[in-house]
């Protein structure tokens, strides 16, 4: 497949239908987890039938140990799962993994070296905190160590840039951790570091450069792209996504075919790492701790803080996970457990609520329910009604839990700092019937 | 795969290791082992190939890894991986109850490391011991120092700022401001056992600022060394007169080794004068604005050079006026 797949909400759907009459050669492949946080980059499923209830020894399809280090979350393609991993000395020994999704048989695995290890957080990130992307064709893998890699899905490597060794070693405290996107025939990679920060297009049949853009200043981000659809982007001149970026203290936009700048936002903290979320037609950024939501209308042009951002709120930052939108409810769980709900449309407080234990990684939605994990391993599984909290289960397994799990094919695929683990019957879920505040998943050439 | 290019290292690894798979699925394999193995011992090969060689016989002669390793102590490639096993024998004696047996694998364990953990780590074995290690001396750290500000410098200007101390031929001389407010020169020593000096603690809270720390060394000769340096926000660094480091980086933290720079130290005394600027603050008052620097002088290795150091306030009194500063990097 040579496009990426997104996903759209109702009030979105004007501008999905123009879309589906491009993404129809490349449509469905729904089922897939092919980056960060799934399709569309927001966390959000649109699967019906996943696991509601487990435990470390009960609803377990397989488990799976893994060599070294890794907070990368895995990703899923039909029949397989790739997954990054790191050890050796300074964690420079790179590993691309991939599993047969129904029973955690390894299939193939690649070890390459790093350029440059910086250093990272004892538990909550490493030299393997990117998460990689495929377009089912192709493996990226990009670590913090300041290396891109381009495998097959069968393993063969086909090209691999040191970014570190063209650009300067990465200076990170924590370890870069921003995941790259696909985009059209591009690999975009947000490279936001202590030294000379940058954002890259690569074009991901070559692994050449398709553009560069430096970003002097925005040296505190270790957020990922998101690739947002643009209301109204009809000139063959303008494309139809704005890729945004959060760095310190800002919000920027660029154009994703040319790295050319479209419009700012100012407001955001020093240190940036939720990934921002789409729904309900605005983009929501995060950034903490104690920091504000922008909820902010893609489509402006420069300097858009007063022209663009449509409610802002203090309430439930949290420092590390992303947030998450379900329709109507914008929820935030912070690093403590605190879990906050806000109206996706005003940004007035809905709802508070307790979850146990703190948190590194992001919540996921689908099938009606919202996924929060735990560092303990504990995920709390809540209904997604905006109007009240409601929980469902807590479901304990006996590893941590810091990278954002996977949910393809009506299975949750979590990572632990030991083992990949996989949750749930394997058999493939039907689609969804019910009404949901985000629609269907599709893909663009 | 002796090559510094990573990109065609990973080329090379990646048909290594096919051909290693290829050969081990055989049980008749054709694998030169003891080829790997003197690969291993060989320092001019490049360290990360040594240790892909090693991974390959560690899967064919497991015993051959947990033997050498030990006596790799002043490796490039597997000095930490050496200084671990060490440190392992010393624990096991110590657990045995064979105090010299520790207290030998300690001191081999201390004498060797290099990597700040490693070093904490035996100097505290040693230590538990009833005996002292002398990290400062044993990584070159510079922890006393003279040091003088604020001079405000608002708008993140501080780096290319010019401030009397640069300029002065005195090098203590106090500093008369426009406001008519004199700053003194103050001893400061650093807070931590990595030599980390908080300028906060010497000259008190605040923002966009630049603050300057001197002192003086003694070479016992002409030697060749490496200085490496932190700071938060960023730093200059001038030695005998001479800048030799200045990295225009802004709301960072100090950590160790973060640059390094080759230096020439004179047989005698070296002056160094080391130029500290803060950034604004956080948006969020309550967050805290470190003002932090940490020096060292080593060898390319990262082990200190023969230094003698002078207290602050003795560096003070006996060092030569500043020669006329000349420009730098």
């Amino acid at each position: 497949m040579r496009g990426f797949q997104f996903q759209f909400s109702l009030p979105a759907l004007c501008i999905a239908a123009s879309f589906l009459m491009l993404a129809a050669p490349n449509a469905t492949h729904g089922d897939n987890w092919a980056g960060w946080r799934g399709p569309g980059g927001n966390g959000v499923s649109h699967e019906s039938g996943l696991p509601l209830k487990w435990s470390s020894s009960d609803n377990v399809a397989w488990k799976t140990p893994l060599p070294g280090m890794g907070v990368a979350g895995p990703i899923i393609w039909g029949d397989k799962v790739f997954v990054t991993d790191c050890d050796g000395p300074h964690q420079a020994n790179l590993h691309v993994i991939c599993l047969a999704r129904d029973s955690g048989r390894e299939l193939w695995h690649d070890q390459f070296w790093g350029t440059s290890p910086t250093l990272h957080h004892d538990t909550k990130s490493s030299m393997a905190t990117p998460v990689p992307v495929t377009d089912g064709q192709f493996v990226f893998a990009f670590f913090g160590t300041g290396d891109v890699f381009c495998t097959t899905v069968e393993g063969e490597l086909v090209w691999q840039r040191s970014l570190a060794s063209e650009y300067g070693a990465f200076e990170n405290r924590f370890a870069a951790s921003s995941s790259p996107v696909l985009y059209e025939n591009l690999l975009i990679v947000q490279c936001d570091h202590y030294g000379d920060s940058y954002v890259l297009a690569i074009d991901k049949a070559t692994g050449a450069t398709a553009w560069k853009v430096d970003r002097p200043g925005y040296w505190h981000s270790w957020a990922s792209p998101q690739l947002v659809p643009v209301a109204g982007a009809k000139s063959q001149s303008q494309s139809q996504f704005e890729l945004v970026l959060c760095g310190s203290e800002k919000l920027d936009a660029f154009d994703p075919a040319t790295g050319r700048k479209l419009w700012t936002v100012d407001g955001m903290l020093r240190e940036c790492i939720p990934t921002p979320v789409f729904d309900n037609g605005l983009l929501y950024a995060v950034s903490g701790p104690k920091g504000p939501t922008l909820a902010v209308r893609p489509g402006g042009r420069g300097d858009v803080t007063n022209s663009h951002v449509t409610w802002s709120a203090i309430r439930g930052a949290p420092f590390v996970p992303s947030a998450i939108v379900v329709g109507p409810a914008y929820e935030l769980v912070d690093d403590a457990g605190v879990l906050t709900c806000l109206d996706a449309t005003r940004g007035t407080r809905r709802w508070q609520a307790r979850l146990p234990g703190r948190y590194t990684a992001s919540p996921l939605a689908g099938d009606g329910r919202i996924y929060f994990f735990n560092e303990d391993g504990v995920t709390t599984v809540i209904s997604s009604r905006a109007d009240r909290y409601e929980m469902l289960s807590q479901n304990a397994i006996d590893e941590p839990i810091f990278a954002t799990p996977a949910i393809s094919q009506g299975q949750l695929f979590i990572r632990t700092p030991t083992h990949l683990w996989c949750i749930g019957q394997a058999a493939r879920p039907k689609r969804s019937t019910e009404a949901r505040p985000a629609g269907g998943s599709l893909s663009v050439r | 795969m002796n090559t510094p290019n990573v990109v065609a290292a990973n080329w090379y690894r990646a048909a290594f290791e096919r051909v290693v798979a290829r050969e081990l699925a055989d049980p008749r394999h054709r694998l030169p082992i003891e080829d790997f193995k003197q690969f291993v011992r060989q320092q001019n090969h490049s360290g990360r190939a040594r240790r892909l060689a090693l991974t390959a016989v560690d899967r064919l002669d497991p015993k051959f890894g947990p033997t050498l390793i030990p006596t790799l102590l002043d490796d490039r490639e597997f000095r930490d991986d050496a200084v671990a096993a060490v440190l392992k024998q010393g624990v096991a004696a110590q657990t045995r109850g064979d105090k010299p047996a520790a207290q030998r694998a300690f001191q081999l364990a201390f004498a060797h490391a290099l990597s700040p953990d490693q070093v904490t780590a035996a100097a505290s074995k040693l230590q538990s011991l009833g005996e002292q290690a002398n990290i400062v001396e044993h990584l070159g750290l510079i922890t006393d120092w003279s040091v003088i500000g604020p001079f405000a410098a608002p708008g993140m200007t501080g780096f290319r700022a010019i401030f009397p101390p640069e300029t002065a031929r005195e090098p203590l001389a106090a500093v008369t401001q426009t406001d008519k407010k004199t700053l003194q020169w103050l001893p400061a020593h650093a807070s931590d056992a990595f030599g980390t000096v908080d300028l906060i603690k010497s000259l008190g809270p605040t923002d966009e600022a630049v603050a300057y720390a001197y002192t003086v060394v003694e070479s016992p000769s002409d030697q060749q060394a490496e200085l490496r340096c932190s700071a938060d926000d960023n730093l200059s660094i001038w030695l005998n007169g001479e800048k030799v480091f200045g990295r225009d980086m802004w709301l960072n933290g100090t950590r160790f080794d973060r640059f390094r720079t080759p230096v020439h130290l004179k047989a005698g005394q070296n002056r160094v004068l080391v130029k500290i600027c803060q950034g604004p603050h956080h948006r969020d008052p309550a967050v805290g604005n470190a003002w932090t620097f940490q020096v060292r002088f080593c060898s390319a290795d990262g082990a200190g050079v023969p230094l003698k150091r002078m207290p602050a306030v003795e560096s003070t009194l006996r060092s030569k006026p500043f020669e006329k500063v000349t420009s730098g990097k």
